[in-house]
């Protein structure tokens, strides 16, 4: 992943270390020249210094100045006599002599800078040099010490230059930490003090597409209340119509049972539909808390009796103790009615119904077993689409269903992070439903 | 001192920092791993310090003259693994081998370049007065190279896919032309190809020791007095690649029209 943060920092400072480091080999090019020219012009001042301290106008025999190795001097008479010199020279004239003119010439395995100067008073000639390393190097070194700090300097830069584009992207930052920890359900707009310019457009328009998605929230959440209410209310009257009509003995009820199917089958579809949509991720699941599987299932058991009891179906719980789960109460409960419904729905009368809650080293495991004819291995994965039906609306059973009970069972499964297997149950023979719940999704005892 | 030590180490870090950023952009471009390149260069540097150990003998061998042949054959190899790279610069069945072949194209160039410097700056250890400006023009010279490498990469990676393979490809066939024109000059030094009077010297227009003419050298192999052969190998080699690059360009239109 590209970061803001590493390609300014490695592209200003390139930019700033290729600037400076080009601007300081020019510097040094000049300052280089420049103390060339203070050299050449000691060089003069020698030259002249000895024209007038030195009044020699016949050659020296004796005496000849004692003088360090890097700086020399010749005197030379108008017709090329050698008056006097440094014994650091040979005795030959190094080059043409010109006045006034700098020179460079080789000797005793060095190159020297030369100064010719004439002296018109006595009429002779000057010449007084230095070895051209030393003069290099003495300017190198003057140059080199000043540009030192400043290549040392970089590195400083690159961590100024690092605080500082942290500093310039700590809105940015904020940003997304304020978006990561947003819960789901929170669609409240963002709020950054200090905005820069930059940044305003990404916010408002951000802000403004939380807004608009909290609206179709809070619409839909009104419209399933609404459904609920507006769909349920009719059903209801239909409901006392029908009971009245079984009541007539002029009408057969052989005629209006499909009728009464199709009311059930209606009112479940819908009670299905609404609870498919209580069951969306972000609805359901910041509504967390520590709830006991076992103690849900006593309860949908006892609530489902009777229906149970008027098939003549047995149902037995066998559970461990503090079966705790971090999940969602009221759709724990939703799951388990619907297995417990499927199970009764789907086994003969006078059937058997097993349900195993147990804790296991992977978290906690809830098993459904019935005595009913079971479903074919082929339609393990089919069952758990919305609205499929095992053997379509002709199933076996003859009961009514819509095709959204497993699925939603899927749902709540998948919300709690849980993996659900179908099987046949060795000891009763139908359907054995095994569900498991994450050590993840365990709750506190 | 400082200014020669800018220049020689300049030549040799800007040269690799090209390779490297270019090809850096191939992977970026690819999506592929940057991981080769640590690889590449810790392969590269233990090859430079070895190389740099047994520079005596390598010098001595063929007749006085292995150093030159040796660095040629580097100059070839990395030649060679250039032009296999574009060759083969296409789509996820190839990524391994492209892989393999930038890996190997930084381990060479690092085999080379790294030489150079160690050379140069161990033959300053011994004389103190002369350590510290060798030292700061060698801190110049990389800085500047690592810079322009940097921003080259950056120039590239920001491009559009399409725009950014085209420059990649173009600057590849530029850089293998360097080298095929700094192969021919070091076989010519040990009179493997015979030498000639130069073609033309435009030293006075840029100066090879120059910025810009040491940019021009990294970039382009630049010589200011090139030999007929080396120009007519340098010539070559451009219209080579250049025919290998715009089969790949192709390859890659037609990836992308499908």
């Amino acid at each position: 992943m590209k970061s803001i943060r590493t390609y300014l920092l490695l592209a200003l400072l390139a930019i700033i270390t290729l600037v400076t480091f080009v601007s300081l080999l020019h510097g040094y090019q000049s300052s280089i020249t420049k103390a060339q020219q203070l050299f050449d012009e000691r060089l003069r001042n020698l030259a002249e210094i000895i024209a007038n301290v030195n009044q020699d106008i016949q050659p020296r025999t004796t005496g000849m100045p004692e003088h360090s190795s890097t700086v020399f001097f010749q005197i030379w008479s108008n017709d090329l006599t050698l008056l006097a010199h440094s014994n650091n020279v040979p005795n030959q004239l190094l080059s043409d002599l010109d006045d006034m003119k700098y020179n460079h010439v080789n000797f005793k395995g060095y190159r020297w800078r030369i100064f010719t100067l004439k002296d018109h008073h006595l009429d002779r000639w000057i010449i007084t040099g230095e070895r051209e390393d030393i003069r290099y190097g003495l300017a190198e070194n003057i140059v080199t010490a000043s540009i030192i700090p400043i290549v040392l300097a970089i590195p400083v830069a690159g961590l100024i230059i690092w605080w500082a584009i942290g500093l310039g992207l700590k809105p940015l930052r904020g940003l997304s930490v304020q978006l990561n920890n947003k819960q789901a359900d929170d669609l409240s707009p963002i709020a950054i003090e200090n905005l820069p310019v930059e940044l305003t457009q990404l916010v408002i328009t951000t802000n403004a597409l939380l807004k608009r998605l909290n609206a179709a929230f809070v619409r839909e959440q009104q419209f399933s209340a609404d459904a609920a209410h507006e769909l349920r209310t009719p059903i209801s009257a239909l409901k006392v119509q029908l009971h009245n009509l079984q009541n007539n003995d002029h009408i057969n009820e052989q005629e209006i049972q499909p009728l009464a199917d199709g009311i059930e089958r209606i009112g479940l579809v819908i009670e299905q539909v609404l609870s498919l949509y209580r069951h969306s991720p972000d609805q359901a699941m910041h509504k967390q808390s520590d709830v006991d599987i076992a103690i849900i299932a006593q309860q949908i058991i006892a609530s489902d009796y009777e229906k149970i009891a008027t098939r003549h179906q047995q149902i037995s719980l066998v559970s461990d103790d503090h079966c705790l789960l971090k999940g969602n109460a009221f759709a724990l409960e939703t799951l388990l009615h619907n297995l417990i419904t499927n199970a009764s729905k789907y086994t003969p009368e006078q059937g058997e119904i097993a349900l195993m809650i147990e804790n296991t080293d992977t978290g906690v495991r809830l098993i459904i077993e019935d005595s009913g004819p079971g479903i074919n291995e082929t339609e393990y994965d089919r069952v758990f689409k919305r609205f499929y039906r095992v053997d379509g609306d002709q199933h076996s059973s003859g009961t009514t269903g819509c095709g959204l009970g497993l699925a939603i069972v899927q749902h709540i499964v998948d919300l709690h992070s849980a993996q659900i297997k179908l099987q046949r149950s060795s000891t009763l023979g139908g359907l054995k439903v095994v569900v498991d719940f994450p050590q993840s999704m365990m709750g506190s005892t | 001192m400082l200014i020669n030590s800018v220049i020689i180490i300049l030549r040799e870090v800007l040269e690799a920092a090209l390779i490297i950023s270019v090809l850096l952009a191939v992977s970026q471009k690819l999506q592929l791993s940057k991981q080769w390149l640590v690889a590449a260069l810790i392969a590269g540097l233990i090859g430079a310090a070895v190389y740099a150990i047994n520079l005596k003998m390598v010098s001595m061998a063929f007749e006085g003259s292995g150093q030159e042949i040796i660095n040629a054959n580097l100059h070839l190899l990395i030649y060679g693994f250039i032009f296999f790279l574009v060759a083969i610069l296409k789509g996820k069945p190839y990524h391994r081998l492209t892989l393999l072949a930038m890996t190997s194209c930084v381990a060479v160039a690092s085999i080379r370049e790294g030489s150079e410097i160690i050379i140069y700056i161990h033959g300053f250890f011994a004389i103190p007065d002369l350590f510290l400006p060798v030292i700061i023009g060698s801190i110049i010279g990389m800085g500047i190279g690592i810079s322009v490498g940097v921003l080259f990469y950056y120039l590239i990676v920001n491009m559009s896919f399409n725009n950014g393979i085209r420059l990649v490809l173009f600057l590849l066939i530029l850089i293998a032309g360097g080298m095929i024109i700094q192969a021919t000059q070091l076989l010519i030094q040990a009179d493997i190809i015979s030498s000639q009077l130069p073609l033309w010297d435009s030293s006075s227009i840029i100066d090879e020791r120059s910025l810009f003419g040491q940019l021009l050298y990294a970039l382009i192999g630049y010589e200011s007095t090139p030999t007929a052969t080396q120009v007519y190998c340098y010539i070559t080699s451009l219209i080579l690649m250049t025919f290998i690059a715009n089969r790949t360009l192709k390859r890659f239109k037609l990836s992308h029209a499908s």
